[in-house]
């Protein structure tokens, strides 16, 4: 995809700010995924805390530390959401236990860093933990369910989720099977219902140089702010290159794909994994920023549908959208206390609402609208090649007038029109 | 062995009362793939109304002490409107959610179904109840217990099993020998052609949605008879589990549904009573991942060909 530098120039007249709110999602997604929106953007993430808090200082207003909280929720929605969007909007695999990978981080780098089984490991030890553990989750449900087509897929997925939640809920005793107890009395791994507690953060400098002391939740707000840009930037490197094609290709038409000697299995079970990698390691900095692993919101499958929404309100496929989808899905039940009663309520039909009405989302770049076909099945199809197709040089109309005489047309000149 | 031999035929009748329910579910989840080839994920909380509007006529009836209704017409008419309630319910999501997708990508119904069984289970917690409701069948069914062999049941969960029963057959005549039947085979083997013969599909798919939710509703009344509470959270496992049992019998495949019900309740049974019931679901999803692996068109499913 060779990208042309005028794609995102700037916007300096009203004409052209109408036609690039014309240009469509696709094109706004594109100009917001280039290098000119989104170093700007991580830099005003990134001051967000300190501006909160020097408005703290200078006036009556106390509330840096609870936005600062908030902020840092909406980053780790991001990153969720972009995750997800890697192995839905960019694989077009459904994934229904995705949430149980960000539990799985959660717990694995809970068990390895508190008194749960006596294990504190350093940092870069227990990252590896949380990057093994969650790979081997994933591969285990991925070989199988990845040879499988899509609905079984999603079926798998949604049952693992289950199954992990039943096992964080029940090895909080050892094991028995047919009679025989597995492990000695008191074994107790996850915790059950309680979870596991006391987990140790990360071993951070309290002192940052310039910066100067930094409470607890703006750290992880810049923990979250930082994997956030490390994940956009490895995906935005990743669709431009052969897997993302191969990735698009997958979703677009599996079966062109393969007969062009995609290996989709292999393009599917890296998505697939990559993907929970990110879950996982989000579900450990969350772990360590909250000091706790519990069962309820890490392995509950309205989560899912909530990183879900957020993707799909965003646009599949779109990294910026991911990130407006993340904030609108996580503002509202802090602001408005009463919203978190009606929650999954609203949440559901904004999701339904959006799948009908404007299923490609905010800045999608998946178009998934009903096509008339002859055949009825074709699918996908990708409103990116629609803005490559819209950048070519714009045809005016004396040119094609020009053209038109060329070959032979009978054309009207706008002089003899007397 | 003497406790396997002695407890057998115990889990076997628990098995197959378990079995007969969630292959009643499994019927509207291999009807509604097998026409549209959609995974309708809201199938399960059809389920879930449905035992709520018995419930709700039950709570009339009983407690408002309407004592000149009989136990008989009672429990009939919990069945008459759970069907009705649960059957017009199910068209009206196909309308709203799922017609506007029907030629969209596979990936749009599935995100609407998922959505639309967070709305319905949601919408039940929070305008009828967050809690468990009790359902009065002491009241209406009499405590009469069943003794066969070794093995005991209630008349409910008699009833359970007979009525399940009774439907699947009448359902599985009116697949393969009503007029309408066939018409709604032809729809489920190729949609385009079945248009250019006169069937009207809209209607073939409006009349499907209506019989399996009308089939997961009444699931709803036998579930609230033998266990005698519901809840918003009960179609979530159930769904999962009767998918399950859908996809073992050969997704799309009626008698295939019917049989994988069966056994998914007679394995669920029998894991649970004499290997682990802390683990019971997880042996349920393993062995739908091996049948998965080993024959994913499902006992009784023709060979999956891929329709990209």
């Amino acid at each position: 995809m060779s990208a042309s530098p005028q794609s995102v120039a700037a916007i300096e007249s009203p004409h052209q700010l109408k036609r690039f709110w014309e240009s469509g999602p696709a094109a706004w997604n594109k100009a917001l995924t280039s290098p000119r929106a989104m170093i700007p953007f991580f830099l005003v993430a990134f001051a967000v805390p300190l501006v909160l808090q020097w408005v703290e200082d200078n006036s009556s207003w106390i509330g840096a530390q609870y936005w600062t909280l908030i902020l840092a929720t909406c980053a780790m929605y991001a990153c969720l959401a972009v995750a997800l969007n890697l192995v839905v909007g960019y694989a077009g695999l459904l994934n229904l236990g995705f949430i149980a990978f960000f539990g799985i981080g959660s717990y694995a780098y809970a068990l390895v860093a508190s008194d749960q089984i006596h294990q504190r490991y350093p940092f870069w030890a227990a990252l590896l933990v949380v990057i093994a553990v969650t790979l081997a989750f994933a591969l285990l449900v991925g070989v199988p369910a990845l040879r499988l087509r899509g609905d079984y897929l999603a079926i798998v997925t949604l049952g693992f989720g289950l199954i992990m939640r039943d096992l964080i809920l029940d090895l909080d005793r050892p094991p028995v099977l047919a009679g025989h107890q597995l492990g000695p009395d008191g074994l107790n791994i996850t915790g059950g219902t309680n979870g596991i507690h006391n987990v140790e953060p990360f071993n951070l400098p309290m002192n940052l140089p310039i910066l100067g002391p930094v409470p607890h939740f703006r750290m992880y707000y810049w923990i979250f702010v930082g994997f956030l840009a490390l994940c956009i930037f490895c995906m935005l490197r990743w669709r431009n290159s052969r897997t993302g094609r191969a990735w698009v290709a997958i979703r677009d038409d599996e079966l062109a794909a393969r007969a062009m000697g995609v290996n989709t299995f292999k393009y599917r079970l890296l998505a697939f994994s990559v993907s929970a990698v990110m879950a996982g390691i989000v579900g450990m900095i969350n772990a360590a920023q909250i000091f706790n692993a519990f069962p309820s919101p890490n392995f509950d499958v309205q989560t899912t549908v909530v990183v879900f929404i957020m993707v799909i309100l965003g646009g599949l496929g779109s990294l910026p959208g991911a990130i407006l989808g993340a904030i609108a899905f996580t503002v509202p039940p802090f602001v408005l206390q009463q919203f978190v009663f009606y929650k999954y309520l609203v949440i559901s039909l904004v999701l339904v609402a959006v799948m009908i009405y404007r299923p490609e989302g905010l800045l999608g770049t998946v178009s998934i609208r009903p096509r008339q076909t002859m055949g009825g099945t074709l699918e996908l199809i990708t409103a990116e090649a629609a803005v490559e197709a819209s950048e070519l040089p714009a045809v005016t109309d004396a040119e094609a007038a020009d053209l038109e005489a060329a070959a032979g047309a009978i054309v009207e000149d706008p002089e003899w029109k007397t | 062995m003497d406790y396997f031999l002695q407890n057998f035929p115990q889990q076997l009748v628990n098995g197959l009362e378990a079995g007969s329910l969630y292959a009643l579910i499994a019927l509207g989840y291999t009807l509604i793939y097998g026409i549209l080839e959609m995974l309708n994920f809201a199938h399960g909380d059809v389920y879930m109304v449905g035992a709520f509007l018995a419930a709700g006529v039950a709570g009339v009836l009983v407690h408002n002490e309407v004592a000149a209704v009989p136990a008989g017409l009672a429990v009939a008419l919990m069945m008459v409107v759970a069907m009705g309630g649960a059957g017009l319910l199910g068209v009206g999501i196909e309308r709203v959610a799922y017609r506007p997708l029907r030629n969209a990508n596979r990936l749009a119904p599935l995100i609407t179904a998922v959505g639309v069984s967070l709305f319905l289970e949601s919408a039940v917690q929070v305008w009828v109840s967050p809690a468990s409701v009790l359902v009065a069948s002491n009241a209406l069914v009499p405590q009469t217990v069943f003794h066969l062999g070794n093995a005991v049941t209630p008349l409910t969960g008699a009833i359970l099993f007979a009525v399940a029963v009774a439907l699947m057959v009448a359902l599985d005549a009116f697949v393969f020998r009503t007029r309408f039947g066939s018409a709604l085979r032809a729809t489920a083997q190729d949609r385009e052609a079945a248009t250019f013969m006169g069937i009207d599909v809209d209607r073939v798919i409006m009349v499907t949605f209506f019989l399996a939710s009308a089939l997961a509703g009444m699931g709803g009344v036998l579930f609230g008879l033998r266990y005698a509470s519901v809840d918003f959270f009960m179609g979530y496992l159930l769904g999962i589990k009767a998918f399950t049992a859908a996809v073992i019998g050969g997704i799309g495949n009626i008698r295939g549904a019917m049989v994988g019900g069966l056994l998914v309740g007679v394995l669920e049974s029998l894991v649970g009573g004499f290997i682990s019931t802390q683990f019971q679901d997880t042996f349920v999803f393993l062995a739908l991942i091996a049948v998965l692996l080993v024959r994913p068109q499902g006992l009784f499913g023709q060979p999956l060909t891929d329709r990209a």
